[in-house]
């Protein structure tokens, strides 16, 4: 992955979201300005309230910022429609949540077809990379189970194996550990690291530092705006 | 985006492991597509049913493919009778045959009737009785055949033969032993020889009902020309009933105005006969039969949209569950038409399965109620279409609304959903 290092995978210019109308709006963004290259790992961290979670949400094309620029690998995101977005979570981006937001009543395997579903992936091949993915994680042996049968780690496993199925350019986990013991949570950061290490990107959002000191840079979000002593990278 | 070759198998396939996934839910809905189509096909099919019987008791007695000409009284009560009305001498053979010769491609048959009440003696009976005196084609017009004997010969029409033939009440009634062909008979004073012995008629409308064609086997059938003029001594042959047989109904009315035509020029323009009025019949029949159908299409129709209620309701409580998914889906990449393809795949399976489901349960449906009143099923196929279609539409309004509504949702609130 060296060659591609450099690359800008987030190029973020004076984003700003607001909600509400007129008299009662919010500005939840207020011109954001960050960039984040292929292969880093950055953690993402500001209180609850600071406008972390929509800045997750546009930079994960689930939401549209009001204004400014948004570059996602190098294409234009900002004011793309709908259908478009989610082509690009589909092929480039990998989802991980804090609730694992997984589909309760499919099995575990097929949780992770999903994803190659939509893409329009071929059905064995499809099932072989599932079960190859699941293997990486750790739980090779749960493919046929529902999610409800594992344990709180196992499902996050899941996800992160779903999150990684269309071998996504980017990997976003929204408070990954949050419902988790710190033992598991520990184990899921180090697959976290391990996926890093192995050339991943990985967009951490998290409001717990000592999780945010395992990336390789902190982003710290307050009032709808970067910090600036923490946006120089 | 599930683009490219195969993408409708996979969508119809993950709907079916959707289903099976969620049992309960999946039943609910299909619920009422099964009411609504089992009650659409049950409602057409017992309309059909007893149409059809209808149907079969109005052939049998004389139905839809009979003319009768009956003598009317041109004369009100009271006045006298002008010279034209004198003159004219009813309704005769020779009004039946200009009738045949008015369309002999149409016509299958014509029969002539004349009634009377006389003494019948026989050395067992000694009764006052109805006999018909006929002529034409008689016995295959009424759906008579012969048990015993032979029928009349043009012979036996023309001379005034004195032969009978017998109904089987009429036979048991005259002659109790069994021995009826070749029997002597006595008919007012004139002795006849019982040549034939006719099949009973029975016709129930329901098992266990009475027979209503118990009146047609008290026939006592003579030679018409031997009534008229042996026994009444009418030497013009009046006749009380001409009727023509037209095996293609729809020509029916037609020919029943030409021959009004023909009739009034031939009676001198006095209208001393009186015609079937065949169209209002026919109208009747088939008015009837519509308002069964109505009838039975509105309630389907108002199963099918209880059954949508259902649905949607069913999608209504649910929504939570649903919006999650929705929403989780969205995110690992499903784009707004691929939920409403989704949903509509799913609500299309349902109710096409649901469907034919319903389909059995009316076929069960029909068969309990048909047997508990006694009439044989019949079932058409243009039901079953219709029951089928019509639940298909059902299925595909109701599904409309809940698809397009998940597949608007913002993949963020949909997530975030509580």
């Amino acid at each position: 992955m060296k060659t591609t290092e450099t690359r800008a995978i987030i190029e973020v210019d004076g984003l700003t979201k607001v909600y509400g109308a007129n008299g009662t709006a919010v500005h939840a963004l207020r011109g954001i300005d960050m960039n984040v290259a292929a292969g880093e790992f950055v953690a993402l961290i500001g209180p609850s309230g600071s406008g972390k979670s929509t800045l997750m949400a546009i930079l994960g094309c689930l939401d549209s910022p009001t204004a400014g620029s948004y570059r996602f690998d190098g294409e234009r995101v900002d004011g793309l429609s709908g259908s478009a977005l989610a082509r690009i979570r589909n092929e480039k981006i990998g989802f991980v949540f804090q609730n694992y937001n997984l589909l309760p009543k499919a099995s575990v395997v097929r949780n992770v077809e999903l994803p190659m579903l939509y893409a329009g992936v071929a059905r064995r091949e499809r099932r072989e990379r599932a079960l190859e993915l699941l293997e990486t994680v750790g739980i090779g042996d749960k493919a046929r189970q529902l999610p409800a049968a594992l344990s709180g780690g196992q499902r996050q496993r899941v996800a992160v194996a779903r999150a990684l199925a269309n071998r996504p350019k980017m990997l976003l986990a929204d408070e990954p550990t949050g419902a988790l013991d710190s033992k598991t949570g520990h184990e899921v950061l180090a697959l976290f690291q391990d996926l890093h290490s192995r050339g991943n990107t990985v967009l951490l959002v998290t409001h717990d530092p000592t999780i945010a000191a395992l990336a390789g840079r902190r982003v710290e979000i307050h009032d709808g705006l970067v910090r600036p002593e923490e946006a120089a990278a | 985006m599930s683009a490219g070759q195969g993408a409708f198998r996979e969508r119809v396939r993950s709907a079916w492991t959707e289903m099976r996934e969620n049992p309960g839910r999946s039943t609910l809905q299909a619920l009422g597509v099964m009411l609504g189509v089992a009650s659409v096909l049950g409602g057409f099919s017992i309309a059909d049913s007893q149409r059809r019987r209808a149907e079969e008791l109005f052939v049998k007695i004389g139905g839809l493919d009979k003319l009768n000409v009956q003598p009317a009284a041109a004369v009100k009560d009271g006045t006298t009778p002008s010279a034209l009305q004198t003159a004219n001498l009813g309704l005769r053979g020779v009004d039946a045959e200009s009738g045949e010769s008015l369309d002999r491609m149409r016509v299958a048959g014509v029969s002539q009737q004349k009634m009377a009440r006389m003494r019948v003696r026989s050395p067992y009976a000694d009764q006052e009785r109805q006999v018909s005196g006929i002529a034409g084609d008689y016995f295959a017009i009424n759906g008579y055949s012969l048990e015993a004997g032979r029928t009349f010969s043009a012979h036996d029409l023309e001379s005034a033969a004195p032969v009978a033939i017998l109904g089987k009440e009429a036979a048991s009634v005259f002659f109790p032993t069994g021995d009826v062909v070749g029997q002597q008979l006595r008919v007012g004073d004139t002795p006849v020889t019982v040549i034939g012995l006719l099949r009973e008629k029975v016709f129930r409308f329901r098992e266990g009902q009475g027979n209503i064609f118990a009146w047609r086997n008290r026939l006592i059938a003579l030679p018409a020309s031997l009534v008229a003029r042996r026994m009444q001594g009418d030497a013009y042959e009046r006749l009380d009933r001409v009727t023509f047989r037209l095996p293609e109904i729809h020509a029916m009315s037609g020919f029943s105005k030409q021959l009004d035509v023909l009739l009034t020029a031939n009676h001198r323009l006095q209208r001393d006969f009186r015609l079937d009025d065949m169209a209002a019949r026919m109208k009747k029949m088939e008015s009837q039969g519509d308002i069964y159908n109505m009838i039975f299409m509105l309630s389907g129709v108002l199963a099918l949209l209880g059954g949508g209620m259902v649905n949607v309701n069913i999608q209504m409580a649910t929504l939570k569950e649903r919006v999650r998914e929705v929403g989780v889906k969205m995110a690992i990449g499903a784009g707004g038409r691929e939920i409403f393809k989704e949903f509509m795949t799913e609500a299309l399976l349902l109710t096409g399965a649901g469907g034919l489901v319903g389909l059995a349960i009316g076929i069960a449906f029909s068969k309990i109620i048909t047997a508990s009143i006694g009439i044989p099923l019949h079932m058409e196929a243009a039901s079953f279409a219709w029951a089928y279609v019509l639940a298909a539409v059902f299925g595909f309004v109701f599904a409309l609304y809940p698809a397009v509504k998940a597949s608007r949702l913002s993949p963020m609130e949909a997530l975030r959903y509580e």
